[in-house]
This record gives C-alpha cells, structure tokens and sequence, in this order.
C-alpha cells in the first residue's frame, strides 16, 4: 500500500471517530425538551416592544426593544417640559363631538365641538397599512432624528440595524400591569373636574357613535364605558353594538389606544394650564407610564365607601316584566353596586336594565335568551343565579357546605314554589332577620363516631360548636343572611340529600343509613369515603389550619393492628419471597 | 505455520464410536504455534470473560454485571451480540440462496465458510440470549410445554433461530462427515441440503425482519425518524448486506490465516467474487437508501432532521451507508481490492450502529443524562469473550474440516453440479 | 385411496359426532355466566396523597411496607416516582393551576396489553375478568417491559432469581371474592372497583353531574383500545404526567401487520425458490445444449 493511501485511511477513520464520538456526546446530552426561549418582563420601566406582527407577520429581523423614558429625558434635557415632550414625536388630530340635549327638553340643541387629540401612535406621520411604509417611516423618523442630533453633536441613538434590532432581545414580552379604573378613580376625576370646570361635564370622557350621522355623540344620560365599543379582543356582541365596533376596529380604536388618547391629552391639557396657573400643592396629573401602570389594584373592601358614578339609577327597584307570570322580585341595586368594581360584570353589552334586551319571549338585541334565563342561568356569570352560585362556591365562607349541594336550575324537574318564593316575594320587602345560636339541649353537643374504628381511636365532633360557627359566619354576610331564614338550612350542609321535614321534626339520618360501610358497588360513596370528603372537603374549602391533618381528628388508638388489609394475595407473597441469593439492594 | 499441503491430510477410519473418540482427543490436540500473538492476547481476554459470565450467572443482572435499567431493559447483549449478532450472519442464507437457488457457481468458494460462520454465529450470538435473559431456566418454555405465547414477534424470533440452527447445521453437516470420512451419512447429507438451504432462506427472511417487528410495539419510545411501519423491511434488506459485507471482511482476513489451506483456482477466483459481492451490496444498499427516503416521505418525518437526533440519523445515513455504497460501486468499477474492504468495514460499523439505536440510543431518547445506558465493563468483556470464543471454534474447525480446504475428492463426485 | 363402504362411513361420522358432543359440552357450552372485565376507577380529584393505597398494597403482596407518616409523605412527593419492583403503585405530587393535585401512578390492565402480545411463554396473562397477571415460567426476555407504552412492568435487575413486578389488581383477592387492597384501604373514595362497563357510567355520571370540576375526558376510556383503570381529573391530562398522545390503536395491532404476513412468506417463498432455482437451471442447460449445437 502506498503511503498516501495509508494516510487517506487513517485520515478516514480518524474523521469517523470523531463523528461517531461527537454524535454520541450530542444525543446523549441534548434536551429532549428545548427550553422555551420566551422571556416575560413583568417591570417594564417605561420599555416598549416595536414589533407591530399585526402588519409584519413573522418578523426577518429581531424586534425593537425602545426605552421610552430615555427619550422623554433626553428630549427635556433640551429644555422642553414634561408635558411639551408627547407632541414632538406624536401627531395631533381634532375629535369633533356633538351634544346632544336630552329628548324631553323643549329644545334640542346640537352643539358640535372640536377638541385636540394626541394620537399615540408612532410613526408621526399618517402610514398605509403595508409592510414597506412601516418600515421607511419609522426608520425615517427614529434614524432622521438620531441623524439630526448627531449633527448638532448632541448625544444621540443608534444609526446602524443591529444596535437597535437586538438579537439577545428577540424573544422577549413586556407586559404592562392593566390599568384598572375603578370608582375610586372615577370619583376622584369627576370631583376634580367639576372643580376645575365648575359644572358636572360628563361628556370631558363619555361619547356613543351614532351610526346614522356617523360621528361622535354625547347625550346627558347615556354615559357608559369605554370598553362596550372599544374592547376588540371581545367578539361576541349585540346587534347593534356589533356595527359600532365594526367601525372601532376599522379605525383601529382599540382599548389601549383610545385610553392612551383621551388620558394623556387632557392630563397634557391640564399640565400645560396648571404650568401658567402655577398652583401650589396641586398634584399634577402623571405624564409617565409607570405612574398609572402601577399594579396595583383596590379591592372591592376598599371601595366600600367610595360613591359609584350617579347615572340616575334607582337604588331599589322590584324587577318585574309586561309578560311575566311569576310574582315581583325585590332587588336593592345600590348594594350590588358596591360588590364590584364595574357596572358590566352585570351590564354586560349597554347600560341598560336587563329587560329592555332580555324580554319574557327574547329578543333580537338579547340574542333571543329569554327573561328566564338571563335571570336564572346557574352557569353564567351575570344571571343572578349564576352570580350567586359562583359567589357560594368560591367564598371560603360558604364553599365549605356548598361545594357539595348542587345548584337548583329552573330546568329541574317541578321547581317547588316554596324554592321560588325565596325570591319572588312580591310587591313587599322581605324581612330578613340573621338567625340565633343553636340551643344545645336540641341537637348532640359532641358526636362520637366509632363504627370505623380499627387503628384510631374513636372520632369526637364537636357538633355544636361547629354548627354556632357556621351560624356565626352565615350572619356576617347579607346573601347568607337572606337564604338561611331559617337555622335548620344550615343542617342540609352536612345532613344532605334528606327532606327537610325531618329536620325540621328534629331529626337527622346518620350517614351510615345511607352510606354502606363496604364499597362493592362503584356508584355509592362508601362510608369512610363519604366522612373524609364531606369533612376534609369542607376544611381544605374553607381554608381552615385545623381539621386538615390525620391526627387532628383521629387520636392513636393503643390497640393498633399491624396491617390494614383483610386478607393478602399469598400467590404474590410466595413468589416475592426473597430468594437466597439476592445479593445487592437489601430492602 | 506448519507447511501442510492439501492433499496430505489424512482421513480417519472410522466404524464404531470409541474409533470417533480416539479421533476426536486426537483432533483436540492444537495444531501449529500455541504461543501466537493473536493467542496470547485473546486466551486472558477470554478465560476473564468466562469468569464474568460465572458472576453474572451467580449475582444476575444487576449494576456492576450490566447497566440495564427499567427505562434500558436492552442493551449491549441483545443489541450487539444477539441483534447485530444474527444480521451479520446473514451471509449464510444470502450465499445459499445465490449457490442452491440462483445456482451461480461461482461462490462456492467462500460458502462453506460463510455457512459455518453463519452457524457458529447463531450458536454463540443467538446463544448469548441465555446469558441476557433473566430466568435463563426457563428457556425451554417457548420450546415445549403449554405456553406457546404465539402472538409473540419473540415466540416466532426464537423458535425460527432454533430451527434455523438445524437448517444451517444441516448444510454444514456435509463438511462434518467428510472430516469424519463417513462417505453413506456424507451421501444422504447431500441430498438434505437443498432443503435445508429452502428453508433456511424462508426462516432468515422472518427472522432477521422479525428482529425488527420486535420493537414495532416501542412506538412512544424510538425516536420518530427511526421508527415506522417498515422497520422489519428495513431490518431484512439491511442484514442482506450486512452479511455480504462481513463475508467480504472475515473471507480477507481467513484468506491471509488460511492461506495454505486454499488451492490455486480459489485463490485465483476471489478476487472476483469480492467485486461481484461489492456490486450486489452496493445495488442493495441504494435500494435500501431508496427505501429510506420513502419512509421519511412516507411518515412525514423529515422536519425531524433539523435536530440533535437528525444530526445523529444523517451521520449514519450519509456516513455509513450512503458512502460505504458509493466506495463499494468505486471499488468495482475499479477493481481494488483495498476500496471494498474500506466500504465493507463502514458498513458493518453502520450496521452495528442502525441496530444499537434501534435498542438504547433512539430508543428511550428523551431520558435524561443521568439515567442513559452504558456498557458496563463486564458486559464488554463478555461480549469480547464470546466473539472470540466463536473465532477460536470457527479456526478450530477450519484448521481439521474441509471448510475453506476443498472437500476430498470422493465427496466433490456426490456433488453432480 | 381405499373404498369404504356405506356403512363403515355412517359409523365413522356417527362416532366423530358422539366425541365432538362429548368434547365439546364438557369444554365450552357450560352455562356459566360470562365473564365481564373488571376495572378500577380513579378519581384524581379526591385523591388526598394519604398513601395508604401502597401501604395496603405491600402488606397485600409481601412487599416493604413503606412508611407513610406526614413528614415522610413530605420528603417523598418532592420528586416524582415510578412504580419500582418494590412498589406496584405510587402516588406523585403536582402544582397545577388548580391547586396540588395527587395522582396515582400504576399498571393500566389494558384491554388489549402491549405486554400480553409480546410475551413468548405467555406469562404475560390477560385474565377472563380483566387483570393481567405475570407468572413464574417467565423467561425474563424482557419484551413486556419494550412493549408496554406505560412503562410498567419492572424487572428485578439486582436478584438473582429475578422476576417483573407490577399490580395484578389483587388477583387472589378477587377469586377469593374480595376487592383490591387499595381499593379497601382508600379513606376518601377516590379508587373504586366495579365492572369496566358499570364503571365508566359512574364516570359519565360524575362528569355530567359536576362539570365545573371535572374535565370531560375519561382516560383510559380508548387509549390503547381501552384500558380497565380508568381515570377521572380536574386538570387536563398532560400537565399531570399522562401520555396523551398514545392514540387510541391498541398495542398489539402494530405487530398483527408482520404476524399475518409470516404464513403467506413461509409458504409462498419456498415454493418461489424451488421455482427460481427449476427456472435457473433449465435455463442453464438450454444454454449448454445451444453450445453444443
């Protein structure tokens, strides 16, 4: 063999080696599960993502991380305010508006005004929808100013691509805390304006579109939120509001956009006078993202005393209907009102009453879902059936009984009309007293629960003691209050699936009477399973730090068997045996 | 080497078993140099090998004897000794069929060689399974009794490897009685073997596929490029060449230590039966090229490519099959003995590697670092020590039967070609 | 071919019949009932992590009693376990959006196991009444442990006598007319023992009842072609370790396309070789006689 011949080989072979070496390393090593390379920003410090995927697609090049702060600074270092820096990079548009006065005066007088908006958007200029104009205009406008700065030897941004599309930065989400406004907020808004305007002007935010004139209106009356017309990520809608936010999203008006507008421009409105005015002690409105973006949200306990935005509604009403065949229901509106932080967890399409859309036959504007349903649906989260049964179910207070009582719908077979009276009292207002204490010479002070003993001690529930609990807990809340008229409905928690008759006879089956003690048929609850789930589900819903651990319950018991099995597989025991030359791994 | 000439070897009379016993001591007895190079490094490797297999007959399968674990129940035994084992002996039954069924003569040479390799193979290879598996007593059970598990791959595995054991013990029985000089049994041997060679041909087929169908069930568990409906197709047409291969590796080796044993017209001849097997491989393997790139298309599995396990998929694609086929075509168009014996080692190195991925490196591939499968040392040593117990018996029986020495001149007559 | 006559062949059919009626009344035309499978229904959502399930269990079947104090439960959810050759059946710990979950990790008993199909010796069984049980004339191949696409059976690498372990749903226990052993020991109900069928209505049952806590899906109901352990969860599948992507073919099928084909290829190929070679050898001695010519 020649010797170049033998060098090729071994050449050969040697790259092999290295292959087969290699290719091992690699698939032995590799994560069968590639990491997931999205990084989530939850404190965004004023940055914002330039991708806009809606009009590029996938992206060729990484996105744009932009630090807006840094701009705002830079462009007040060149002796701008604050307030003057929103115009240099953001156009303004004029917003007509017209007035509309209320139909039952005499005059309708319509006054059209126009108001300057900053649209925050960027690029400045106005740009067709397409993938090319993007980019020239933004690289017209962030590379022109950078360039222009440069010349007048100013610190200035990057010029080149990959100073500003970042590679490291590709996958990266910002996420900006939702802004939430509550009441508070609002009241605090319209006690300021009316101060500063000296008249109560609802129409400074509130509008409607009409889609006749198609143009803005206001009208006295009528205000309602922003996110009824501008929320474009909910789809299904009325029939006329379904046209309304056909235009929304032609205009490409979303939520975020049209907050950012009428926000800022009037706080930029009302920097710019309180600069002239130049009041001492007065809280400017804030200009910086993180000053609204905060995070931080009030709960409902928080807003308790906070009054809700007058609109004229009625504080109680007796909900009633032309058609409707069942008896009035009483319904005090102004303390529903303080349960949420929005009108449209029930007002879910307009500011309207319930039935002006959801008529006894159905109407079209309510999708044709009936005055019954849209009261008593169990599944919804508006109906007042529905917003009671998620309200039991999810207060810790309540979830202890009520996790396990099915929800009465209106579909069940034969509604009782005592079930129905509850709330269809008629023209009068129930009267609802809470309920006193259990008299313990009625019902079993400490129940001893022994049938199942065999490794603990027998079982002692304090019977009484948890019963006066719950009544103590049912008194605290009004909802409780008005469905546990009676005590005896705080015994069909735990004393359930029996009639109520015999509780009111005093008398209540053990839970033996229906659960067996074996478990040969798999649709019965056993017995030993019936206790823990209705005990331990009751504890672990209501959150308690006691009654969740064994030993709490069940004290040791000194005669302690050794095994809990009746009888073995002994086929298995012979052939687990250990055999005699088991050498390794002692067990 | 003792100079011994073919037709000095003297054949034994024999008419009553203690005349077979006194030959057979006789025969035991080594012939040529003890003290080789090859002996004297393979006899340690060997006698350390037996004394593992003792441990592990003792200790069983736990972690100093092998690595298997729940998530590797295979490994090195089964996918090298008794896998790769049995697709390398596929020589056997692909030279029977050109010899018997094609009747192409122009084999005969190197087939009895390759039948008795193919033999010892499945005798020691698929013999390795006893040692693999764990209640090595009850192997009898797939043979006899009342449990015949017939929806078994395995069932259908074993059973032909044991009729194949027969099959190719038939074919190579002639040579057996011609060292015996038994010239009636030698006769009606003949006639058996056209059978046995049928048959034999009939049970490979199943078998080397059925090696494959055994991991049909593994579906969540190998890798999606290597596992699809054709594995047991992919398996046949692999162990085609992969026998031709071996036989091409092994036949260059034997040719040089058996030198002396093979006379003129068989010298003359093998270099055309190495180019005519270097052109059937390498038609064979651009076939199973082909199939492959069906199977991709077929199971759409090529975005799989663009990984780690694609990487690893390619290298033995491209390096040890595509190439080994291109180098096989190189060396027979120009005739160079050196190109083929290149192509025939990447090829049984591919093989060796399609048949291990297909039992721990694709298969269970997402489990992480920590509880992957290595061979243990004692696992490689037995491994080791059975190759070369199988190359110790092939050299034994070589150096005393008519195998790669032609047949005597009274047993050619028998063979009316 | 020898004649028979006609009387000789009515008695010959006569006493073929006797032995096949015979035969037959004392093998299969019993009036036994017919046997139903039997499964096991788990429900995730009651499970408490308490662990006396593999206590019952390896008091059951001979096995290391594991220790299932608090702080010992503490210490072993915090990795997630495999069923081993020591335990049959292991409960895992999961974070989900809905709060810990427990979920109970063992042999499915599938309607038609991957593991029963590959074992040569058949000491794989699928019993009449649906458990699949292992038996000592294993040979310990292995293949069950390949085949299973759970990944149950476990092998005793480190004895000498080895054997697979894995959960035979207490079959000794239910020929002696008693329930699994954790079906027994479980407090909370979460596992319970029943008829497949009768089973899988209590599932829908329980789904239909309370669909705010359970995910409409019963698995097991057609994984593999159907499985007899059953299970029922409030969080999707996936986030709790269950492989959903197994398909609903059973096992067994993906090897059916290769075993049907075995007695075509061992009849048909021998006879094509003996063809092959009958053609290749006329062939040739037609070309030796055109020489001669």
């Amino acid at each position: 063999m020649r010797k170049e011949t033998l060098f090729l080989i071994l050449l050969g072979a040697l790259i092999y080696l290295i292959l087969i070496v290699y290719g091992i390393k690699q698939v032995y090593t590799a994560p069968a599960i590639p990491p997931s390379k999205e990084i989530v920003i939850t404190k965004p410090e004023d940055k914002i993502v330039i991708a806009h995927t809606e009009i590029f697609g996938s992206l060729e090049r990484p996105q744009v991380i932009f630090d807006h702060k840094k701009h705002v600074e830079a462009i007040k270092k060149e002796g701008k305010k604050e307030w003057e820096t929103c115009s240099v990079c953001h156009r303004e548009k004029k917003e007509k508006l017209t007035r509309i006065k209320k139909e039952d005066e005499i005059t309708k007088e319509k006054k059209t005004e126009e108001r300057d908006v900053l649209v925050f958007e960027f690029p400045k200029k106005i740009v067709k929808l397409d993938k090319e104009a993007y980019k020239k205009a933004y690289h017209d406008e962030c590379i022109g100013c950078h360039k222009e700065k440069l010349k007048e030897k100013k610190k200035a941004g990057p010029l080149t691509c990959g100073d500003c599309h970042v590679k490291e930065k590709e996958f990266v989400k910002i996420k900006y805390p939702l802004v939430e406004f509550d009441p508070k907020f609002h009241y605090d808004h319209e006690t300021k304006l009316k101060e500063r305007t000296g008249e109560k002007d609802c129409g400074l935010c509130h509008h409607t579109y009409d889609l006749k004139e198609k143009k803005l209106v206001y009208q006295n009356g009528t205000e309602e939120s922003c996110y009824y017309c501008h929320d474009l990520s909910k789809k299904k809608r009325g029939p006329e509001l379904s046209q309304i936010v056909k235009v929304t999203t032609e205009k490409r008006l979303s939520y975020q956009k049209t907050a950012h507008e009428r926000c800022l421009s009037c706080h930029i409105k009302i920097n710019k006078e309180m600069e002239v005015s130049k009041k001492k002690g007065e809280k400017a409105p804030p200009l910086e993202c993180g000053k609204c973006h905060t995070g931080e949200y009030r709960t409902i306990a928080d807003l308790e005393k906070v009054p809700r935005p007058d609109r004229g509604q009625p504080k109680t009403i007796f909900i009633t209907q032309n058609n409707a065949t069942a008896k009035e229901v009483y319904f005090d509106h102004s303390f529903h009102e303080k349960q949420y932080k929005t009108c449209r967890e029930c007002h879910h399409e307009r500011l309207k009453a319930c039935k002006e859309c959801h008529t006894v036959l159905g109407k079209k504007e309510g999708n044709w879902i009936n005055a019954a349903q849209a009261m008593h649906n169990v599944f919804s989260e508006r109906s007042c059936l529905g917003c009671h049964y998620n309200y039991v179910k999810s207060k810790k207070e309540c979830a202890g009984c009520h996790f396990m009582i099915k929800p009465i719908d209106i579909r069940s077979l034969n509604p009782k009309e005592t079930t129905c009276e509850k709330c269809h009292t008629g023209k009068t207002k129930p009267n609802v007293t809470s309920i006193a204490k259990l008299n313990p010479n009625q019902v079993k002070d400490i129940v001893k629960i022994d049938i199942l003993s065999k490794e603990y001690k027998p079982v002692e529930m304090l019977h009484v003691k948890m019963i006066n609990a719950l009544i103590e807990n049912s008194n605290l809340s009004k909802l409780a209050t008005y469905f546990h008229r009676d005590e005896k409905t705080i015994c069909l928690g735990c004393h359930h699936n029996i009639q109520k008759t015999e509780i009111d006879r005093n008398r209540a089956p053990l839970c033996r009477s229906c659960h067996l003690i074996s478990s040969e048929n798999p649709s019965s609850t056993k017995l030993i399973s019936a206790y823990h789930l209705s005990c331990l589900g009751c504890h672990k819903k209501m959150n308690l730090d006691k009654g969740i651990k064994c030993e709490e319950c069940h004290k040791e018991s000194p005669k302690k068997p050794k095994e809990i099995v009746t009888e073995k597989n002994w086929k298995t025991i012979i052939k687990n045996t250990r055999n005699i030359l088991q050498v390794w791994h002692p067990e | 080497m003792e100079e011994k000439t073919v037709l000095e070897i003297k054949e034994p009379e024999i008419k009553s078993f203690s005349d077979f016993w006194k030959f057979f001591k006789e025969e035991l007895k080594p012939k040529g140099k003890i003290f080789t190079p090859f002996n004297v490094i393979t006899f340690p490797i060997m006698i350390v090998g037996y004394i593992c297999i003792l441990i592990r007959l003792i200790k069983g399968l736990g972690y100093p004897v092998t690595n298997l674990s729940q998530e590797f129940p295979w490994g090195l035994w089964i996918g090298f000794d008794v896998v790769t084992g049995v697709a390398f002996a596929g020589g056997g039954y692909v030279l029977a069929f050109i010899v018997y069924i094609l009747r192409d003569e122009r084999f005969y040479p190197i087939l009895r060689p390759t039948i008795l390799n193919a033999f010892l193979a499945y005798v020691f290879y698929a013999g390795a399974i006893v040692l693999d598996i764990g209640r090595w007593w009850n192997i009898y059970n797939p043979m006899v009794g009342n449990y015949f598990g017939y929806n078994s791959v395995m069932f259908l595995v074993a059973w032909h490897f044991f009729l194949y054991m027969l099959a190719a013990f038939i074919e190579i029985s002639p040579a057996i009685a011609e060292w015996l000089g038994l010239r009636r049994i030698r006769k009606i041997l003949g006639t058996l073997t056209l059978g046995a060679v049928i048959f034999g041909v009939a049970l490979s087929t199943l078998h080397q596929s059925g090696l494959g169908a055994l991991m049909m069930m593994a579906k969540n568990k190998i890798h999606p490029l290597w596992y699809t409906e054709f594995i047991p197709i992919l398996y046949f047409i692999s162990s085609i060449f992969a026998g031709l291969s071996l036989v091409i590796f092994e036949g260059s080796i034997s040719h040089k230590v058996f030198e002396w044993q093979i006379p003129e017209e068989y010298h003359k001849a093998y270099p055309g039966i190495v180019f005519s097997l270097a052109k059937i491989c390498a038609l064979v393997m651009w076939g199973y090229l082909f199939i492959k790139l069906i199977v991709l298309v077929h199971d759409r599995s090529y975005p799989y490519l663009n990984s780690t396990m694609g990487f690893w998929y390619l290298i033995e694609v491209i390096g040890f099959v595509l190439i080994p086929a291109i180098l096989y075509a190189e060396g027979y168009t120009r005739k160079s003995l050196l190109i083929i014996k290149c192509a025939s080692i990447l090829t049984l190195i591919g093989i060796i590697i399609n048949r291990l991925n297909y039992t721990f490196i694709a298969y269970n591939w997402f489990v992480p670092l920590a509880k992957k499968y290595w061979p243990t040392p004692i696992e490689l040593l037995i491994t080791a020590s059975i190759v070369l117990t199988e190359i110790w018996v092939f050299r034994w029986i070589v150096n005393r039967m008519p195998i790669v020495r032609p047949a005597p001149a009274w047993a050619r007559k028998l063979e009316s070609h | 071919m020898k004649k028979i006559s006609r009387r000789e062949f009515l008695k010959y059919l006569g006493s073929v019949l006797t032995l096949e009626t015979i035969f037959m009344k004392s093998e299969g035309w019993s009036k036994e009932e017919k046997k139903e499978f039997y499964g096991l229904l788990v429900d995730i959502t009651k499970c408490i992590g308490c662990r006396r399930c593999e206590r019952a269990c390896a008091e059951a079947n001979g096995l290391p009693i594991p220790d299932i104090s608090e702080e010992k439960n503490k210490e072993v959810f915090k990795t997630l376990r495999d069923t081993s050759t020591t335990q049959y059946t292991v409960i895992n710990k999961y974070e989900t959006e809905k709060g810990v979950v427990y979920v109970s990790r063992r042999c499915m008993h599938c309607n038609q196991p991957g593991c029963v199909a590959a074992c040569l010796v058949k000491a794989m069984r699928k019993r009449e009444t649906g458990q699949v049980t292992w038996d000592l004339n294993c040979i310990g191949c292995r293949l069950c442990m390949i085949s299973c696409p759970f990944g149950i059976p476990k092998f005793e690498y480190e004895k000498a006598i080895p054997k697979i372990q894995k959960c035979d749903l207490c079959f000794d226990r239910f020929n002696k007319g008693l329930i699994p052993a954790c079906v027994e020991a479980c407090p909370t109900g979460a596992l319970t023992f029943g008829k497949r069928r009768e089973l899988i209505e209590e599932a829908k049952r329980r789904i239909k009842s309370d669909p705010d806590k359970y995910i409409p899906y019963i698995y097991g109901e057609y994984e593999v072609g159907g499985t007899c352990v059953l299970y029922l969860s409030s969080v999707p599948f996936e986030q709790i370790g269950f492989n959903t992507q197994l398909g609903y073919e059973p096992y067994p099928k993906y090897t059916t396309g290769f075993l049907y084909a075995v007695p075509f290829i061992f009849i048909l190929w021998p006879l094509a070789m003996l063809g092959f070679r009958k053609a290749v050898e006329g062939g040739k001695k037609h070309r030796e006689e055109e020489k001669k010519e």
